[in-house]
């Protein structure tokens, strides 16, 4: 089959199915098969235009638009997710280069690694006693692990034949931290750090529905008006902005993939 | 680096630029937190064991013997990769300390690194050995050497983009830029075709003509050490592997591939070389 000819039906099938799951949605709802009052897509996708076409309105903290919502939470991932990255990575190097801080440090990664992040929302309100703060440690320790790891293990596991050339030229060790062992590890760094983000969105909605403000407490106010559309409309804009993000570190890391 | 480096006394014999004495590795299990009390005892893989040989500067010395008998070890131990258990290795009078520039390594996998173009990866190794001189100085110097090996129009390429023999040509460069006396390879070629074997054994020997450099290499072909050494090591199967012989080829240069190999002290070696190998390698297969 001819390519253009094969993209343009792909294409075609997606619509289709769009299509017609927006009115699968609809007749659903407007029939009450589901239960009473269930939002159909009409009236969601209504919600949405009117949500999207004045995003960044701000009546207070109980009704703000949902851009402004959005840059908050995407503020918040952005700060946290930025320092666990600058933490994540030189902790790694050192984890994967030396055993000493490997078996040292390897326990507590290990122990907190598996507890979910909000365990330590209580702990951040009574340290910092500031939400904005809270969330940002919040999403900080949620950051933290998968890039660690990452980096930890490609130190760990980088082709010995880099680390033999640098050392065969009487490399220092801070040339060959830098000249070798990053660029070698970089499509570990970013697979840790696609993870991270992934995470982070996740955990960022759930935070903030206890915080206040940002997108997952938009949620939380819309099922206190009891506005499911709404909350539709939130579910939508999270799903496609973790899409974005998820696709720059895709991007990246085909910048970064060094093999064949 | 070669502080407190003791002095050979060169004046009677040879001038050598290479010395292996009572040379031994022995590569021991990694040491567990318990093991620290117990000290004696520790067992351990010996991978050779009193290699003693002398190299004379500028000449060409090939090392043989089965695989797995310890070649790569003596070449790491040598280019100050690994240090040894026991015994020294002086170069220039001097007991070597660690690897040092003195000394360019060439491996059987190129180890290029593939986020480096071509000549990027010939900057790097300038920029860590010189760290005095400036870009357009190291640039031009790399360009010069890659030009020796007939690959100035690949510089930008990456590794990936590259065939192994052109791969190999790029990590000769990179180990000649640096301006080595000796030049360690440990089995170049063992990973390219025929055809492309040959092409390199040739540019390797022209290479070596002109640029005065002591070679040793590691190699498991046995034409191949005929053809470019003026000295053959043959080792003994491991583990514990010596020195079990050592042979001048005096067979005149340069030596056509062809003819060369009706030649009788050609023949004589290699038959000498074949059974070598055969019984050594029974030994290891009869072992294991």
């Amino acid at each position: 089959m001819n390519k253009a000819i094969s993209t343009r039906l792909t294409f075609a099938v997606a619509i289709l199915s769009l299509l017609i799951f927006i009115i699968l949605w609809q007749v659903i709802a407007q029939q009450g098969l589901l239960v009473k009052n269930f939002p159909g897509s009409f009236k969601t996708i209504g919600s949405l235009i009117w949500w999207v076409s004045d995003p960044f309105f701000d009546n207070g903290p109980n009704d703000l638009g949902i851009g402004t919502n959005l840059l908050i939470s995407l503020r918040r991932v952005l700060i946290g997710y930025s320092l666990a990255v600058l933490v994540a990575i030189p902790l790694g190097v050192l984890m994967g280069m030396s055993k000493l801080a490997q078996s040292s440090l390897n326990p507590y990664v290990q122990l907190l690694k598996p507890v979910s992040p909000l365990a330590w929302l209580p702990v951040g309100l009574f340290v910092f006693r500031n939400s904005e703060i809270t969330g940002i440690f919040v999403i900080f320790i949620t950051s933290i692990w998968p890039t660690l790891i990452n980096t930890a293990f490609g130190v760990a596991s980088i082709n010995p034949d880099y680390l033999r050339v640098s050392k065969s030229l009487g490399a220092s060790k801070s040339t060959t931290i830098r000249r070798v062992i990053l660029p070698a590890i970089m499509p570990n760094i970013l697979a840790g750090m696609r993870i991270s983000m992934g995470t982070a969105w996740l955990v960022i909605v759930a935070a903030e529905m206890l915080l206040g403000t940002g997108i997952g407490y938009f949620i939380w106010n819309e099922w206190n008006n009891l506005s499911l559309e709404n909350i539709f409309v939130a579910i939508i804009i999270i799903g496609f902005t973790g899409f974005i993000l998820d696709q720059f570190f895709g991007f990246l890391q085909d910048k970064f993939d060094y093999s064949i | 680096m070669n502080k407190k480096s003791s002095k050979i006394s060169t004046s009677n014999e040879n001038y050598s630029h290479l010395e292996l004495i009572n040379l031994g590795k022995i590569f021991f299990k990694e040491k567990k937190f318990i093991d620290f009390r117990s000290k004696g005892n520790r067992s351990g893989f010996e991978a050779i064991k009193d290699i003693n040989l002398k190299i004379e500067k500028n000449t060409f010395v090939s090392i043989i013997g089965p695989s797995g008998c310890g070649k790569s070890t003596l070449l790491n131990l040598i280019a100050g990769l690994q240090a040894p258990t026991s015994g020294k290795i002086i170069i220039d009078g001097q007991a070597i300390k660690g690897p040092g520039p003195d000394r360019g390594v060439i491996f059987q996998n190129y180890a290029l690194m593939p986020w480096l173009t071509t000549i990027q990866n010939i900057e790097f190794a300038l920029n860590t050995v010189f760290p005095a001189k400036t870009k357009a100085d190291v640039k031009e110097r790399a360009r010069k050497y890659l030009r020796m090996v007939g690959l100035e129009k690949a510089s930008n390429k990456f590794p990936k983009e590259l065939s192994g023999g052109m791969k190999q040509r790029v990590a000769i460069a990179r180990a000649l830029s640096i301006n080595p006396n000796m030049l360690l390879m440990d089995e170049p070629f063992g990973a390219l075709d025929a055809l492309t074997r040959s092409y390199l054994q040739d540019e390797l020997l022209s290479i070596w003509r002109k640029n005065k450099v002591t070679v040793v290499l590691i190699t498991h072909s046995i034409e191949e050490a005929l053809l470019l050494s003026d000295k053959i090591v043959l080792m003994s199967s491991g583990p514990s592997a010596i020195i079990s012989e050592e042979i001048s080829v005096d067979l005149e240069r340069p030596r056509d591939r062809e003819k060369i190999e009706q030649d009788p002290t050609y023949l004589k070696i290699k038959m000498r070389l074949e059974k070598h190998l055969l019984r050594e390698t029974r030994a290891v297969e009869e072992v294991t």
